[in-house]
């Protein structure tokens, strides 16, 4: 560790090159989670089995439409998408709806999604904390909803 | 990270918790021993992809936010360091740093909403930056980057940290964090450079901090 220069060349690729995923999968990542959907459509944006939205980004579909907490979404004719007689939920024309930026990688089949705006309104104009989840040294994962009745000090810092 | 675990035994509330994350895409390797040195028992976190950053809307390290029991944000993104921090001798010599953050941070742990420290909500949601559509995605580009790192597929990761960076020049982060996983390391010429750039198109390296010695 070449601490004095903060420079850690030998961490830029130290991984063997390996499959993201088996063939014919694709993978999402969404607030660090990494997900691999194996039931994908058909088409250039990304069209999975509606029983894996809810692993995804926490929505729910309901009557009214795709619902988080007290957030619900009216489902659009291109969002939920009909082929050979078989329902998909478009994830990527859902984050048109919600004006979630994302970025696809069509040739690894990966596709990374921003934070979805609706759910940081409440930050942007009330101050209040964002919903978090990160895991900590011991494994353990940390939610924002877990500090409520404390006062927390979150703090960023770097080796670099 | 020594500062932080003394400032938080001195706090020693049971009720008060710091929650230290390391902005790291080189993991444990990078960061476990840098936190081991200073034996926390605070909550440490080793972000690889950078989501407490992402989450604040932080551009930089160190910076922070205060939440208190109820979830609202007190206080948010200032160059949060513990102490004054100085290297060289002579013309040489730098400092950094302050020491007015620890006793702000430990009134408000005493006194809650009484803390002079506390903003209100109004001045808080102004103080947290806003990010275009186009910083939003240069988090989705950069943890793409950091999968096809831990893929080793170092061409994929290179292409979307350079998206990244172009998404969101404001992010010290992306850049400083490419730079430190290369030989030249986050405090070359490259950094300088940006350093100038940054400067002279009067961005905030960091945001003040707004706290009266």
């Amino acid at each position: 560790m070449a601490e004095a220069f903060m420079a850690y060349p030998q961490l830029r690729n130290p991984f063997a090159a390996k499959p993201i995923h088996p063939e014919g999968s694709a993978t999402v990542l969404y607030q660090g989670k990494s997900i691999t959907v194996s039931s994908l459509g058909q088409g250039d944006g990304l069209l999975i089995d509606p029983a894996d939205l809810t692993q995804i980004n926490g929505f729910v579909l309901k009557a009214e439409g795709a619902c988080y907490e007290d957030l619900c979404v009216p489902i659009t004719e291109d969002v939920l998408v009909e082929q050979d007689g078989r329902q998909w939920f478009s994830l990527t024309a859902f984050a048109e709806l919600l004006g979630q930026p994302f970025v696809a990688d069509h040739e690894a089949g990966v596709w990374s999604f921003a934070e979805i705006p609706a759910k940081r309104e409440n930050m942007m104009l009330n101050a209040q904390a964002p919903d978090f989840e990160v895991t900590d040294r011991t494994g353990s994962v940390i939610r924002m909803a877990d500090l409520k009745g404390k006062k927390a000090l979150i703090v960023t810092w770097s080796s670099w | 990270m020594p500062v932080w675990q003394r400032i938080y035994e001195e706090i020693n509330d049971p009720n008060f918790v710091i929650i230290c994350a390391a902005e790291d895409t080189g993991g444990e390797a990078a960061a476990g021993p840098i936190f081991d040195a200073a034996n926390p028992t605070y909550i440490q976190v080793v972000d690889e992809n950078h989501l407490i950053s992402s989450a604040f809307n932080f551009v930089n390290v160190p910076s922070a936010a205060w939440i208190d029991e109820t979830g609202q944000i007190v206080r948010i993104d200032e160059g949060t360091y513990s102490m004054i921090h100085s290297f060289g001798e002579g013309e040489q010599a730098i400092s950094f740093g302050t020491d007015v953050y620890e006793p702000a941070l430990k009134d408000w742990v005493a006194k809650g909403a009484d803390s002079e420290h506390v903003q209100s909500a109004e001045t808080v949601a102004n103080n947290i930056r806003q990010h275009s559509s186009d910083q939003q995605k240069a988090d989705a580009a950069f943890r793409l980057g950091n999968l096809f790192r831990m893929h080793g597929q170092q061409a994929k990761a290179d292409q979307y940290w350079e998206m990244a960076r172009a998404l969101n020049p404001d992010s010290v982060n992306f850049i400083r964090q490419n730079l430190t996983l290369t030989e030249e390391g986050s405090a070359g010429e490259t950094f300088r450079e940006m350093m100038g750039e940054y400067i002279s198109a009067g961005r905030d390296y960091y945001r003040p901090l707004d706290i009266k010695a």
